[in-house]
C-alpha cells in the first residue's frame, strides 16, 4: 500500500480556504493532506486528475444510520430489505432500498464521495445499541448526538436553574454515552407524550416539572456555550409536522439571539421543512420558508439543515414520539412506538413521498425554498435520511440547487398545489458550485466544530472526493443531468489516504474513526453524584452499569475539552 | 414441451423460477439455466433430466418437486404441469397462464399473483395469495382452485381474483381483504378481521369475528376500520 497520493492537476474548491476552482496538486501522507515537500522520497501514486472537480469528502451531519430507531424499522419493513446491493464477496452482503443495512450504508455513501456521517438521535440508554451499530458501518468516520430535550435529570436542572450542574450532568452524559454533542428533540414534548399529549408552543409547562420548552433550550444552550463543546446545541424543534408550526420555528431561532460564540453558530436547528408550515390546517397549508429564510439572514448565530424529502419511499423516524403518533393517524401506516424510560422515546413510520401529492409537493418544495433563500453560510444540505428520503440522491438536490431550468422541469411533475401554496417557481436563485460544496463539505464541519474535517488545507483528514465534472467549463445551469450523475458516482471516493471507491465501485475497505467529547475535565463531577444514585431508582438498570466503556468501540476518537 | 425430471432427492431446497418461457429456449441452453441449491448457484442440468418434446410453450415438472421454490413465479404466459407436489412461492407475482398441481402445494402460492389461473388437485398449505410481508397488496387478479383442503393465512391483503377451496381451511381468512372473493366450500376457523371490501363465501362451519354486523343474508364489516366486506353461506 502506498503511504503518500499526489492527486494531480485537479480543479480544486475549497471553500475554507478561499480556493475557488483553482488547477492545483494535492500532496496525502499518512491519512493527512501535507505539503508537497513531505512526501519527496516516498513512494508516492499519482492520481491525474486532469479537468476532474477535486474536493474535501462529503460530511453529512445528520441522518439516522445507527442506533434501535433504524433497527426496528428495519425489522417491521421486511419489504425495504428486498434491494440485494452486494453479495458477500470481497465486500459485507449489503441490502436494503431506502432503509439500509450498515454495511450498505457505509457503501453507498464511499461510492458517493462522502466520508462522514453523524447519527442524529442517540437515546442515551440505547448508546451501546447504538455504538454497536456504528461499528458495523464500514468506509465513514461517524459520531453520535445523544438526546437531551426530555430527560428529567435535564429538567430537574433547569427547574432549578442549576446551570453547573446542568454541565456537569452534560459532561457525565457524553461521557457514558460515547455522544459528540447535545441533541434536543421537541423539548417537554415528549414528555408529554408519555400522558398521552404534546406541548403546543414554548411556553407550555411540561407535565410533571415546573419547566417550559423555552427554558429547556435556553439553558441548554448556556450550558453548552460555557462548557465550549465543539458543536451547539443540535435542536429539533416543538410542533415538528403541524401546520402553523413555522411561527414557533422563528420563535425558537431568536433564542440564540442573547448568546455568541466567535467559531461557529449557538443553535443548529435541524430538519426545518418539517418545521416551516403556515396555515392552520392540512387545508389551508402553505409555505412559512420565506419568513424562516428572513429570520435567519438576519441571526449571524444560528445554522439550520434543509431535511429535503425525496419523491419515493421513506420511513420517518424521530425521537418526537408524539408527532409520529400523529404521523400514523394521518396515513394509516403501521406505526412503532420507542420508550427509552426517563429520557425520552420515538416512533418510527413508514412513508412514501408522492410528487402529485398536495402535502407532499409542498414539503418538496419547502426544502428546496430553504436551501435557495437562506445564505449559503447558514444552510447545510440534507434529508434527514431516511425522514425525507434516502441520503443517495443529495446529488438530485444539489443539482436542483443550481439550476432553475431542471426546477421547472420538476415543478411540471408535481400537484399544481405548490404554485400558489409556495414561492419556489418565482424563485431564480441558482447556488454556485462552490456554495454546494460548501453546503455539503466545509459548512457541516464548521457547526459539527471539526476542523480537520470538510477541507483540502494542510493538516486536514485526507478525506478527498473526485468528480468527473470540470468546474471551469461546467454549466450547471443547463447542464444538471450531467452535475446529477458526476456527484451521484465520485471517481475516486479517498478516505484517510485511502482509496475506497473508484466509479462507484469499491476497491478497498476501512473502518473509520468515533469521534466523543469528553468534558468531563471542564466540571466538578461529584457535584451530580447523589442525584444520580437518588435518580438511577427510577432506571431499569444500575448506575454502575449505565453507559459505554472507551474499550468497548473499534476505533473511538476522543476528543478533549 | 419441455419435461424436466429431477435426478435425485433433494438434500437442501432448490431455488428455480421456471417459467413456460424455458420451452422457447433448446435443451442446451435450458441445461445451462441457472439456479440455487442451497447456497450454491448450480445449473439446471445438474440437479434434473430435461427432455424436449414439441414447441407447445409448456413445462411438465414430472416427479417431486416439494423441495424446488418459485416454480412460475413472474410467470405471464403458458403452462406448467406438476405431476408431483410443489414448493413455497409457487406462482408468486404470476401475471398470466396456468399453473396445474397434481400434488400439493406448500407456503405462498400464488403469492401478489395478478392475473392467470392456478389449480392445486391436492392441498395447499399457508398463505395462499397473500402480500409477503410489508408489502400492502396480495393477489389481484386470477384464480386459484384447490381441490383439497388449505392452511391459515387465505388472501390476506388480497384485492381482486378468486380462490375457490373445495375442503376446509385455517384460521384467519381474508385479513385486511380488500377486494375479490374467497370461496371455502368445507370448514374453516377466524374469517375477515380488518376486512374493507370483498366477498367471502363459506359452505361449513366458521368463526366469524365480532366486528361484522348482521344483515338479511350476510355479514358485512370489518366496522373496526370501516370495511365493507361481506362474509356470507354459499
Amino acid at each position: 500500500m502506498h503511504h503518500a497520493l499526489h492527486i494531480k492537476n485537479g480543479i480544486v474548491i475549497d471553500p475554507k480556504n478561499g480556493v475557488k476552482a483553482e488547477k492545483m496538486d494535492i500532496f496525502v501522507k499518512d491519512g493527512k493532506i501535507v505539503e508537497e515537500s513531505e512526501v519527496k522520497g516516498e513512494d508516492v501514486k499519482v492520481i491525474d486528475a486532469s479537468n476532474k472537480l477535486v474536493v474535501a469528502g462529503g460530511v453529512d451531519m445528520h441522518a439516522h444510520i445507527a442506533g434501535s430507531k433504524i433497527n426496528t424499522g428495519r425489522t417491521m419493513r421486511p419489504e425495504e430489505m428486498r434491494v440485494v446491493r452486494n453479495i458477500a464477496n470481497k465486500f459485507r452482503a449489503a441490502v436494503g432500498r431506502v432503509l439500509l443495512t450498515s454495511p450498505a450504508i457505509g457503501y453507498e455513501y464511499a461510492k458517493m464521495g462522502y466520508t462522514s456521517s453523524f447519527e442524529a438521535a442517540q437515546p442515551p440508554i440505547g448508546a451501546m445499541h447504538t455504538h454497536e451499530e456504528l461499528d458495523a458501518i464500514p468506509m465513514i468516520d461517524k459520531a453520535a448526538l445523544p438526546v437531551f430535550g426530555n430527560w428529567h435529570f435535564v429538567f430537574k436542572y433547569v427547574e432549578a436553574k442549576d446551570i453547573e450542574k446542568l454541565k456537569t450532568f452534560i459532561a457525565w452524559a457524553l461521557e457514558r454515552t460515547k455522544g459528540f454533542g447535545v441533541k434536543v428533540v421537541n423539548p417537554g414534548g415528549v414528555e408529554a407524550w408519555m400522558y398521552g399529549g404534546n406541548v403546543t408552543s414554548l411556553d407550555d409547562q411540561v407535565p410533571g416539572f415546573n419547566v417550559t420548552p423555552r427554558e429547556i433550550i435556553t439553558s441548554l444552550i448556556k450550558a453548552v456555550e460555557e462548557l465550549k463543546l465543539n458543536h451547539s446545541v443540535h435542536l429539533h424543534c416543538n410542533r415538528l409536522g403541524v401546520p402553523g408550526n413555522y411561527e414557533t420555528t422563528i420563535e425558537t431561532i431568536k433564542l440564540a439571539g442573547g448568546f455568541s460564540n466567535d467559531a461557529r453558530q449557538v443553535l443548529h436547528v435541524t430538519h426545518v421543512q418539517f418545521n416551516a408550515y403556515a396555515g392552520d390546517s392540512w387545508r389551508t397549508v402553505s409555505s412559512g420558508a420565506e419568513e424562516i429564510a428572513k429570520t435567519m439572514n438576519s441571526m449571524d448565530n444560528v445554522t439550520i439543515d434543509m431535511g429535503q424529502p425525496i419523491f419515493g419511499h421513506a420511513t420517518a423516524m424521530t425521537g418526537d414520539a408524539p408527532f409520529q403518533f400523529t404521523l400514523h393517524k394521518l396515513t394509516g401506516a403501521r406505526w412503532s412506538n420507542k420508550d427509552s424510560e426517563v429520557e425520552g422515546g420515538a416512533g418510527i413510520v413508514p412513508l412514501v413521498y408522492l410528487p402529485k401529492n398536495p402535502v407532499h409537493a409542498l414539503q418538496w418544495a419547502i426544502g428546496l425554498e430553504l436551501g435557495l433563500l437562506i445564505d449559503s453560510d447558514k444552510v447545510v444540505l440534507t434529508t434527514d435520511y431516511p425522514n425525507g428520503g434516502p441520503f443517495t440522491e443529495y446529488p438530485y438536490v444539489m443539482a436542483m440547487l443550481m439550476s432553475k431550468k431542471m426546477r421547472e422541469g420538476e415543478l411540471e411533475k408535481v400537484s399544481p398545489f405548490v404554485q400558489k401554496a409556495t414561492n419556489l417557481p418565482a424563485i431564480d436563485t441558482e447556488k454556485t458550485l462552490e456554495e454546494i460544496i460548501h453546503m455539503t463539505r466545509s459548512l457541516p464541519a464548521r457547526i459539527l466544530g471539526l476542523p480537520q474535517k470538510g477541507h483540502l488545507g494542510v493538516g486536514a483528514d485526507a478525506d478527498i472526493a473526485i468528480y468527473d465534472l470540470n468546474p471551469l467549463e461546467i454549466d450547471t445551469s443547463n447542464d444538471f443531468e450531467k452535475v446529477y450523475k458526476a456527484f451521484k458516482t465520485a471517481e475516486y471516493t479517498i478516505k484517510s489516504g485511502r482509496i475506497l471507491a473508484k466509479n462507484g465501485e469499491l476497491v478497498d475497505e476501512c473502518w473509520g474513526k468515533t469521534y466523543w467529547v469528553d468534558a468531563t475535565g471542564r466540571v466538578d463531577m461529584e457535584a451530580i453524584k447523589p442525584d444520580l444514585e437518588d435518580y438511577f431508582k427510577y432506571y431499569s438498570v444500575e448506575l454502575q452499569n449505565y453507559g459505554v466503556e472507551e474499550e468497548w468501540l473499534k476505533k473511538p476518537e476522543r476528543i478533549v475539552i | 414441451m419441455i419435461i424436466i425430471k429431477p435426478k435425485t432427492e433433494f438434500v437442501v431446497t432448490v431455488e428455480a423460477e421456471l417459467t413456460p418461457d424455458l420451452a422457447e429456449k433448446d435443451v442446451g441452453e435450458i441445461k445451462k439455466f441457472k439456479v440455487y441449491y442451497g447456497k450454491d448457484v448450480v445449473e439446471l442440468g445438474e440437479l434434473f433430466e430435461i427432455t424436449k418434446e414439441g414447441d407447445d410453450k409448456k413445462l411438465v415438472l414430472d416427479g417431486d418437486f416439494s423441495r424446488v421454490k418459485w416454480v412460475g413465479c413472474r410467470m405471464s404466459d403458458g403452462e406448467i404441469v406438476v405431476k408431483g407436489s410443489v414448493g413455497a412461492n409457487c406462482g408468486a407475482y404470476m401475471a398470466g397462464g396456468k399453473i396445474v398441481i397434481e400434488g400439493d402445494a406448500d407456503d405462498w402460492l400464488g403469492a401478489e399473483m395478478k392475473d392467470g389461473e392456478i389449480v392445486v388437485k391436492g392441498d395447499a398449505a399457508n398463505l395462499v395469495g397473500c402480500a409477503y410481508y410489508g408489502d400492502a397488496t396480495g393477489m389481484s387478479g386470477g384464480k386459484i382452485t384447490i381441490e383439497g383442503n388449505a392452511g391459515n393465512y387465505i388472501g390476506e391483503k388480497m384485492a381482486g381474483g378468486e380462490i375457490e377451496i373445495k375442503g376446509n381451511a385455517g384460521d384467519f381468512i381474508g385479513t385486511e381483504m380488500k377486494g375479490g372473493t374467497i370461496v371455502i366450500h368445507g370448514n374453516c376457523g377466524f374469517v375477515g378481521g380488518d376486512m374493507k371490501a370483498g366477498e367471502i363465501k363459506i359452505g361449513g362451519e366458521f368463526e366469524l369475528m365480532p366486528t361484522f354486523v348482521k344483515q338479511e343474508d350476510a355479514w358485512v364489516g370489518d366496522v373496526n376500520v370501516k370495511g365493507e366486506g361481506v362474509v356470507r353461506r354459499l
